[in-house]
């Protein structure tokens, strides 16, 4: 390398000089020509005229039910900016602004420190501006400077239903939420996004892209025209969605469930589409949009009856009766007992050192299976449930969903609990528990907890003899549903025993039948007792006709007994479902 | 052993810092004015650059007094795996649309390609003063081409169209320096001018006109002289063809990549803006902190491609022509180290570098000029961006170790 002499010579070296002198004065030439030449062009431009990017708001996709009919819409408000560096005045402009408006200037004040960010940028003074208040405002542009606003879609509700806890609700993002959901999702604070339910669960679909438009405007905000040779971006509209519900059997379950704190969901159980979804009480959706006072929201956090808990699907409650498909499915799978083989029931049931009582404190008398489950005698149960272990009880349980998440296209959802041995002993240690207890768990009380969805889905499994589908008010999760491994003769025994508790003189669930002809139905009571006061109120059934079927769970938070209150409910449902005029629809 | 660094280090030139301090200092003050400004916390641009001079100033030091043999014998190993390097993106991830990063873990990616614009010149310049090559032939000329060629397409594939430039130009320098015909190389680019002349038959003619003449003045041999016409005809015949048959979205494509203003609202506005706030800043500027047009933010990558817009609107044309000045003293400074060096390995290393500095300044000046469609090429020891400050900052190691006039 080094042998090689360096062999330049002096007018190469020129002619690269005068190559680097010459392309450097050709820049220097065009910033003269740019800044100097043209500089009043480019400075009237940049202090008359500003060149403004705003992002046009992408209309949120519309919530549809299974007919088409609309749930959730758009509806356009408006919303008042002003930017820092171009308001001359800022008191006189809040006085203008509050005189043609009506908005209090304390409050434009306070949402201008809250929403600043530079001085060139946008703050946000007040949103959901009426057209009316927006025509007065623009009356006064001259004595405004600096003040913009910006279209905005809210939502707005079908007014007959509210199906608040399915639907959800959008509130203003947060910081978390931009720093999770990340940039290139074009967040900005004051944007809207699903807090729950289908608004959050589809959140990026219904939101679709926003657009930006380019325009200029002079020292005073005002639009002075489109950049020559610029486009504006079109926003991207959300995608709509079409949940499986139904508007009109919605608005009944609501009716229904008004004034009452429960649950009540009706959905296929060949699919698992949900046609309504009920969490009483509810609220109106309205509430949500628009400007919320922290006077309203307080009033609803500390409303005792927890109008935001959705109860369907966060609810935990003990079964109760309804329970005892499972344990007789799991005993006759086990050829551990006889259906036939009668058992005595006089009131209440001696076990070791406690007595356990029956519902029906006269006894049942007599009692074989079929009609332990149609009069729903308690000890029967008490007696069959001693020759099988509480782990046995538990894997069959699990089969029909108890203990596990239900999968459904909504944000959160509990598991409830499904009691194993080793629950109990953690909970209890291991000398603190005995087979008292699984006596208690035979009849659905005790440590054995549920949700109303985790129902849904055990009457879909018991109408479909194991073969139901995930539920779900959108789409299907896809998650299998393992089919349960149990002979169709117990299928078929449970669901002659459940068709029998509605049409047997003192089935409990005589009340839910609207007597239409062609119509079956099969179903169960319950009455769970708990520490709050009266018994919550259970009735899971199903129904079929011309090859239709719908399944339907009511709860009643402290009801009273499943088979007085909770049962007429079902019958309307039913009836309303089996008779009204509709098309026979796609099977969703 | 200090001491023997301590000759080394005086004996380089020295003076080379000077201009570069000047640059990285407008750089900071600019960065500071973006970050303070619109209220960006650390970490921020400002603060990221300035941690980034430590391992810069390092990492030039360490190439300082690294003897120049070693450096000559290893550079074709390390251009083996730059070329490596480039390639291996491809099988990653797409950032930002493009194949150009290499995830580490870190918080910052790798950009093999910057690396990569000085490795080449470096390799090249071993192969130009290995072999005693007859520069006036045009023979002499193909392989270096080719050398340099390959590793500009891979990036240009990315795509990656600046750094492909800037990979290429060098080659021209360097050749030149070392006593091509500047005829030769004119015939290198002909390829590029029958493609782009060849969809007008007039244009075409016309052209095909002035390379015969080129090339009979050239006096090559004679059927070096006609297959290089020929090819060149050829060339401009099928390429209309294989245009015809890309579908309308691929064409766009690749229009935009040489003409971003088809995009309007991308690259277009962006040069809008990048004019106006620079024409707004008159010969003194607005101040520190008061460019509107900067602040706004609608100036994307405001503290990388379009610093100098920055630099405009607050500081004016006086200071965008110290800027100049820094540079123009820098590269000829740098070109005058090669005149003088020591030999042909470490003048043509200088001549390169040089080289790549010019192009990046000249390019990313036009651009923000509206002068060129933008491409994206960041300014030395201004533009934030760790991975260039980096490699600037490495080249000024290798300027001041060629530089020094004495051997090993």
């Amino acid at each position: 390398m080094l042998k090689s002499p360096n062999s330049a010579s002096k007018s190469t070296y020129w002619v690269m000089i005068v190559g680097v002198v010459l392309l450097h004065t050709v820049l220097a030439f065009r910033f003269f020509q740019l800044q100097i030449l043209d500089f009043d062009i480019y400075n009237q431009r940049a202090e008359s005229n500003r060149i403004r990017a705003m992002s046009i708001p992408a209309p949120r996709g519309l919530i549809l039910d299974r007919n088409g009919e609309i749930i959730v819409d758009n509806f356009p408000t408006y919303i008042l900016y002003g930017i820092g560096a171009e308001i001359i005045n800022k008191k006189h402009n809040y006085n203008v602004i509050m005189q043609s408006t009506g908005i209090d200037t304390t409050f434009l004040k306070k949402n201008y420190q809250n929403y600043y960010r530079n001085q060139f940028v946008p703050t946000r003074l007040a949103k959901d501006l009426t057209i009316n208040q927006l025509s007065r405002l623009e009356e006064e542009k001259n004595e405004l400077s600096g003040i913009i606003y910006k279209q905005f879609p809210e939502r707005s509700y079908n007014q007959k239903i509210y199906a608040s806890h399915a639907l959800g609700y959008l509130k203003e993002i947060d910081k978390q939420s931009i720093e999770k959901l990340g940039k290139d999702n074009q967040l900005e604070y004051g944007d809207l996004i699903g807090w729950s339910g289908i608004e959050k669960n589809y959140e990026t679909s219904l939101r679709g892209k926003k657009g930006v438009t380019y325009y200029e405007v002079d020292a005073f905000g005002r639009e002075a025209g489109k950049i020559g040779g610029q486009e504006n971006i079109l926003p991207n509209p959300g995608k709509n969605i079409t949940t499986t519900l139904d508007v009109s059997l919605q608005q009944l379950l609501e009716t229904e469930l008004r004034g009452r704190r429960g649950v009540g969901i009706v959905s296929r159980p060949e699919t698992g589409g949900i046609l309504a979804y009920v969490s009483a009480p509810n609220y109106n959706p309205d509430f949500f949009t628009g400007l919320l006072s922290n006077i309203d929201w307080q009033s609803v956090i500390a409303d005792t009856n927890r109008p935001l808990l959705d109860r369907a699907a966060n609810g935990l409650y003990p079964p109760g009766s309804i329970f005892k498909m499972v344990v007789a499915i799991a005993l006759l799978e086990k050829k551990l007992i006889n259906p036939q083989v009668e058992i005595f029931c006089p009131g209440s049931y001696e076990f070791y050192d406690r007595t356990f009582g029956c519902w029906n404190q006269n006894g049942h008398g007599k009692t074989n299976l079929e009609q332990a489950i149609v009069q729903s005698c308690d000890v029967y149960f008490y007696q069959v449930i001693q020759k099988i272990k509480l782990d046995e009880l538990a894997e069959a349980a699990k089969q029909f969903g108890f203990g596990l998440e239900t999968y459904i296209d909504l944000p959160s959802e509990l598991k409830g609990i499904m009691p194993t041995r080793q629950f109990m002993n953690r909970l209890y240690g291991r000398r603190g528990w005995a087979q008292g207890a699984l006596l208690n768990i035979a009849i659905g009380q005790g440590e054995i907890l549920v949700t109303p969805l985790q129902m849904a889905r055990y009457i879909n499994m018991l109408a479909t003899k194991g073969k139901t589908r995930t539920l779900h008010i959108v789409q299907n999760k896809n998650h299998n549903i393992p089919e349960p491994d149990i002979s169709i003769g117990s299928w078929n025994l449970i669901q002659d025993y459940m068709s029998k508790v509605v049409t047997a003189p003192k089935g409990t669930g005589r009340r839910s039948n609207p007597k239409i002809p062609g119509l079956k139905i099969w179903g169960k009571t319950g009455t769970a007792e708990n520490p709050h006061g009266e018994p919550h109120a259970w009735y899971i059934a199903y129904g079929e006709k011309d090859g239709e079927m719908i399944s339907v769970v009511i709860l009643l938070e402290n009801g009273g007994h499943g088979g007085e209150v909770a049962t007429p409910i079902a019958r309307n449902i039913f009836k309303h479902y089996f008779t009204s005029n509709r098309m026979k629809l796609a099977k969703k | 052993m200090f001491r023997h660094y301590r000759k080394k280090i005086l004996e380089s030139p020295i003076s080379v810092l000077f201009p570069v301090s000047g640059l990285v200092i407008l750089g900071l003050a600019t960065l500071f004015s973006i970050t303070s400004t619109q209220g960006h916390a650390p970490p921020n641009a400002l603060s990221k650059q300035t941690l980034f001079i430590i391992p810069a100033v390092i990492l030039m030091s360490m190439i300082l007094l690294t003897p120049r043999r070693i450096i000559h014998k290893y550079i074709y190993i390390i251009y083996g795996c730059i070329i490596i390097a480039v390639t291996v993106p491809f099988f990653g991830e797409k950032i930002a649309g493009t194949y150009r990063w290499i995830n580490i873990g870190l918080p910052f990616g790798l950009q093999p390609s910057e690396i990569a614009k000085w490795v080449i010149v470096i390799a090249l310049a071993r192969y130009l003063s290995d072999h005693n090559l007859k520069m006036k032939n045009f023979d002499a000329i193909v392989v270096p081409f080719l050398f340099v060629l390959f590793p500009t397409i891979i990036v240009f594939s990315q795509p990656d169209l600046g750094t492909a430039f800037v990979m290429i130009i060098p080659v021209f320098t360097m050749l030149f320096w070392v006593g091509s015909r500047p005829i030769h190389l004119f015939l290198i680019i002909a390829p590029l001018f029958s493609i782009f002349t060849a969809f007008d038959v007039l244009i075409f003619s016309i052209w095909a006109g002035i390379m015969a003449v080129v090339i009979f003045l050239a006096r090559l041999k004679l059927w070096h002289a006609l297959g290089l016409f020929f090819s060149n005809l050829f060339l401009g015949l099928i390429f209309p063809l294989i245009w015809g048959s890309l579908r309308s979205y691929q064409q766009n494509r690749i229009l935009t990549l040489f003409n971003p203003e088809l995009d309007p609202l991308g690259a277009g506005y962006q040069i809008i803006q990048s004019k106006t706030a620079l024409g707004s800043g008159g010969f003194l500027g607005k101040g520190w902190g008061q460019g509107t047009q900067t602040h706004l933010k609608f100036l994307p990558v405001q503290e990388s491609d379009f610093i100098v817009s920055v630099i405009g609107e607050e500081f004016g044309f006086l200071t965008l022509l110290i800027m100049l000045v820094l540079f123009s003293w820098l590269i000829i400074k740098i070109i005058g180290l090669a005149l003088n060096a020591t030999d042909r390995f470490s003048s043509l290393v200088l001549v390169g570098i040089s080289t790549i500095f010019l192009t990046h300044v000249f390019v990313n000046c036009a651009m923000t000029a509206g002068m060129i469609p933008v491409k994206g090429l960041p300014l030395p020891f201004i533009s934030y961006g760790g991975s260039f400050l980096l490699s600037c900052f490495m080249m000024v190691g290798f300027v001041l170790n060629f530089g020094r006039d004495k051997l090993d």
